[in-house]
C-alpha cells in the first residue's frame, strides 16, 4: 500500500516511534494500522489513493492479542475499473465491515484536531462518529442507515415538485428512529468524555486557568432523555422546520447538525480562547477520548499520534504522554526528534525501516 | 456481460472457436429469441414467453395472498422455495430518490389497481433488507394501509442452523425486535 511494495513489521509493546523526513512513509505507516484496527483511512476519503499506483489491490494483515484471545485482522483494498471494493476478514473468515470494526480499538491523533475546536462543527461530529462506531456495533449501524435515509430525504427534497407527502414522512419515520439511537449514545459518550476531560485539564493546569466543560449541543431540543422522549421532541422540530426544510430543500432536523461545545469558565472556548488554551482543552479531550475508550471495552487501545507531537511544545508533549502513560501499545510519528519515553525507534527511509539501536 | 472478466471471456471465445459452425449458430439464435420472445406479463411485470404469465394464468395459485418483489429474478427466489403458493407484482426497482428513482418511475400504481381489482387478504413485500428496501416496503404500507388490505414483510433475522454465538449484533438485535410469540 502506498509507497510500500510490502512490509513486515513486529513491533514492541509500548511506544514505537518513527522518525523520518518528509515523504518518505512514516504516516502511511500508521495509516495501514488504522486501516487494520479500524477498516478505514484517517487521512482520506479517497481509499483508492491507498492502493499503490498501477497496482490492483493493497492488503494489510495484522496479529493482535485482545482481551478475547489472539485475532488475526485482514483488510484488503480493491481497485477494479475505478471501483474501489473492501474487503475484510477475521481469522481468515471474510466479515462484513459491520463484525469487523471493534475488535481492536484505535484512537487516533492527527494534526488535524488541533483544530478542532475552531473548525467546522462536521470535524466534531466526525471524531464522535468514529469513537462511537468503534464503540457499539448498533451506533453504526444507526449512523449507515441514518446517512443512507437523509441522502434519501435531501434528494427528495430536492427533486421535481410536488414533494411525495408519503414517502418523505417515510424517511422522517426512519429518520427519527435511527437518529434517536445516535442522539442517546451521543449523550452518554459525551458525558463521560466530558468527566474525563475536566478531570484531566484540571490535574494538567490546576485551577488556575478555569473549568474545561464539554457540552451536546443537540439539534433536537433536550427534551426527556429517553428513547420516546427524544423521539416525541424529534418530531415536534421536524413539524416546526416543514416549512423550511422545503423552501431550502435541504433536511434542517437531526443529529447530522448536532455539535460539541467546548467551554471554560463558561465561555465557548472556540471563539474566546487563546491558541494554548484551545489546544490544551484538545490534548485533554484526545486523552478523555482514550480512557472512556479503554473503560468502555476493557482492554487498552492502540494510540497513534501522526505528526502531532512536533506541533506541541515540550511541556505539552510531556503532558499528553504522561497522561496516556497506561497504553499498551501506541506508534508515533515525527520529523524531528522528541524526547518520549520511547520502546522502539525506527528511522524511516524511503519505505525502508530500520530500528535504532536505544 | 456481468461476472466475465477478459480470461474467462478469451476462453469462451476459443471454445467457440474450436466448435462447428452450426453450434455457433444455434446459440446466437438462443440469444436472439431470448430478446424476441421473452417479454414482460402485462399483469404482473415478470419474465415471460406468453402474456399473461404462467403464474398469472394458473389458476391454482392461491389469489388470497399477493407478493411485491422488486426485480423480476426475485420471483424464482421465492418460487425455489416452494413455500409460496400466492400471486406476484414485480415493482421494477426500489424508490431511491438519489437515483431519480420515485414511486412513479416503478409500478406502484398498477399495484394499487391490482389490489382494488384483485381484492387479496394480504400484501407480502419482499424487497431486501437494505436501506431502499426498507424505505420502499414502508412507503408501500403507508400507502395501501387505507385499504385495509393486511400489509406484511418478510422477517429479518438469523440464518437456519446459525449460531447465535457468530450472529452480529445487529443482526441478533433485528431478530430480538422481530421474535413471535410461541404461547
Amino acid at each position: 500500500m502506498r509507497n510500500y511494495a510490502a512490509l513486515d513489521f513486529a513491533p514492541v509493546a509500548g511506544l514505537n516511534v518513527f522518525v523520518g523526513a518528509n515523504a518518505q512513509g512514516k504516516s502511511n505507516l500508521l495509516e495501514a494500522i488504522a486501516l487494520l484496527g479500524t477498516g478505514k483511512s484517517f487521512r482520506t476519503a479517497r481509499e483508492s489513493d491507498v492502493v499503490r499506483h498501477g497496482l490492483p489491490s493493497a492488503s494489510i494483515t495484522g496479529q493482535a492479542r485482545v482481551a478475547a484471545g489472539s485475532v488475526r485482522l485482514s483488510c484488503s483494498l480493491n481497485v477494479a475499473r475505478g471501483a474501489l471494493r473492501k474487503v475484510y476478514a477475521i481469522n481468515g473468515r471474510k466479515v462484513a465491515y459491520a463484525s469487523y470494526l471493534g475488535r481492536v480499538r484505535v484512537v487516533t491523533f492527527v494534526p488535524a484536531h488541533l483544530s478542532l475546536l475552531t473548525g467546522p462543527p462536521a470535524l466534531r461530529r466526525s471524531l464522535l462518529n468514529a469513537a462511537l462506531a468503534q464503540d457499539s456495533p448498533h451506533y453504526y449501524a444507526a449512523l449507515a442507515a441514518y446517512t443512507k435515509f437523509l441522502g434519501q430525504k435531501n434528494a427528495l427534497l430536492r427533486a421535481a415538485h410536488p414533494i411525495d407527502e408519503a414517502l418523505l414522512a417515510t424517511y422522517d419515520e426512519r429518520l427519527v428512529a435511527e437518529g434517536t439511537t445516535m442522539i442517546l449514545a451521543r449523550r452518554a459518550f459525551i458525558a463521560a468524555l466530558g468527566e474525563r476531560a475536566l478531570a484531566v485539564h484540571r490535574a494538567w493546569v490546576g485551577e488556575t486557568d478555569g473549568t474545561l466543560d464539554l457540552s451536546y449541543a443537540a439539534d433536537v431540543p433536550d427534551a426527556v432523555p429517553t428513547q420516546d422522549g427524544i423521539a416525541a421532541a424529534y418530531v415536534a422540530r421536524l413539524a416546526d422546520k416543514r416549512s423550511a426544510e422545503r423552501s431550502r430543500a435541504t433536511a434542517l432536523v437531526g443529529p447530522h447538525r448536532d455539535d460539541l461545545v467546548f467551554r471554560l469558565n463558561g465561555r465557548p472556548l472556540g471563539a474566546f480562547g487563546s491558541q494554548g488554551q484551545q489546544r490544551t482543552a484538545v490534548l485533554a479531550l484526545k486523552v478523555a477520548e482514550y480512557g472512556v475508550a479503554e473503560a468502555r471495552s476493557g482492554e487498552a487501545p492502540l494510540l497513534l499520534l501522526d505528526d502531532v507531537l512536533s506541533e506541541l511544545d515540550p511541556q505539552r508533549q510531556r503532558a499528553l504522554l504522561d497522561a496516556l502513560g497506561s497504553f499498551e501499545q501506541a506508534f508515533v510519528t515525527t520529523a524531528h526528534p522528541v524526547e518520549v519515553p520511547a520502546a522502539a525507534t525506527y528511522r524511516v527511509i524511503g519505505a525502508h525501516l530500520e530500528r535504532v539501536a536505544a | 456481460m456481468p461476472t466475465v472478466g477478459p480470461k474467462t471471456a478469451a476462453r469462451l471465445v476459443f471454445h467457440l472457436l474450436n466448435r462447428p459452425r452450426s453450434e455457433a449458430q444455434s446459440l446466437a439464435e438462443a440469444i436472439l429469441a431470448v430478446k424476441d420472445r421473452i417479454q414482460l406479463c402485462s399483469h404482473c411485470f415478470a419474465l415471460t414467453e406468453d402474456d399473461p404469465c404462467a403464474l398469472c394464468s394458473d389458476g391454482r395459485r392461491d389469489a388470497t395472498l399477493l407478493c411485491a418483489v422488486a426485480e423480476a429474478k426475485d420471483i424464482y427466489a421465492l418460487e425455489r422455495t416452494g413455500a409460496y403458493r400466492g400471486r406476484y407484482h414485480v415493482l421494477g426497482g426500489l424508490i431511491s430518490p438519489m437515483d431519480g428513482i420515485g414511486a412513479a418511475q416503478l409500478r406502484i400504481k398498477e399495484l394499487i389497481e391490482r389490489l382494488a381489482a384483485e381484492g387479496p387478504d394480504e400484501l407480502i413485500i419482499a424487497t431486501n433488507p437494505n436501506a431502499e428496501g426498507e424505505a420502499t416496503a414502508l412507503y408501500l404500507a403507508r400507502l395501501i394501509a387505507p385499504s385495509g388490505v393486511r400489509v406484511t414483510r418478510l422477517a429479518y433475522g438469523l440464518p437456519i442452523g446459525g449460531d447465535l454465538d457468530y450472529a452480529d449484533e445487529v443482526t441478533l438485535a433485528k431478530a430480538l425486535e422481530g421474535r413471535r410469540t410461541l404461547s
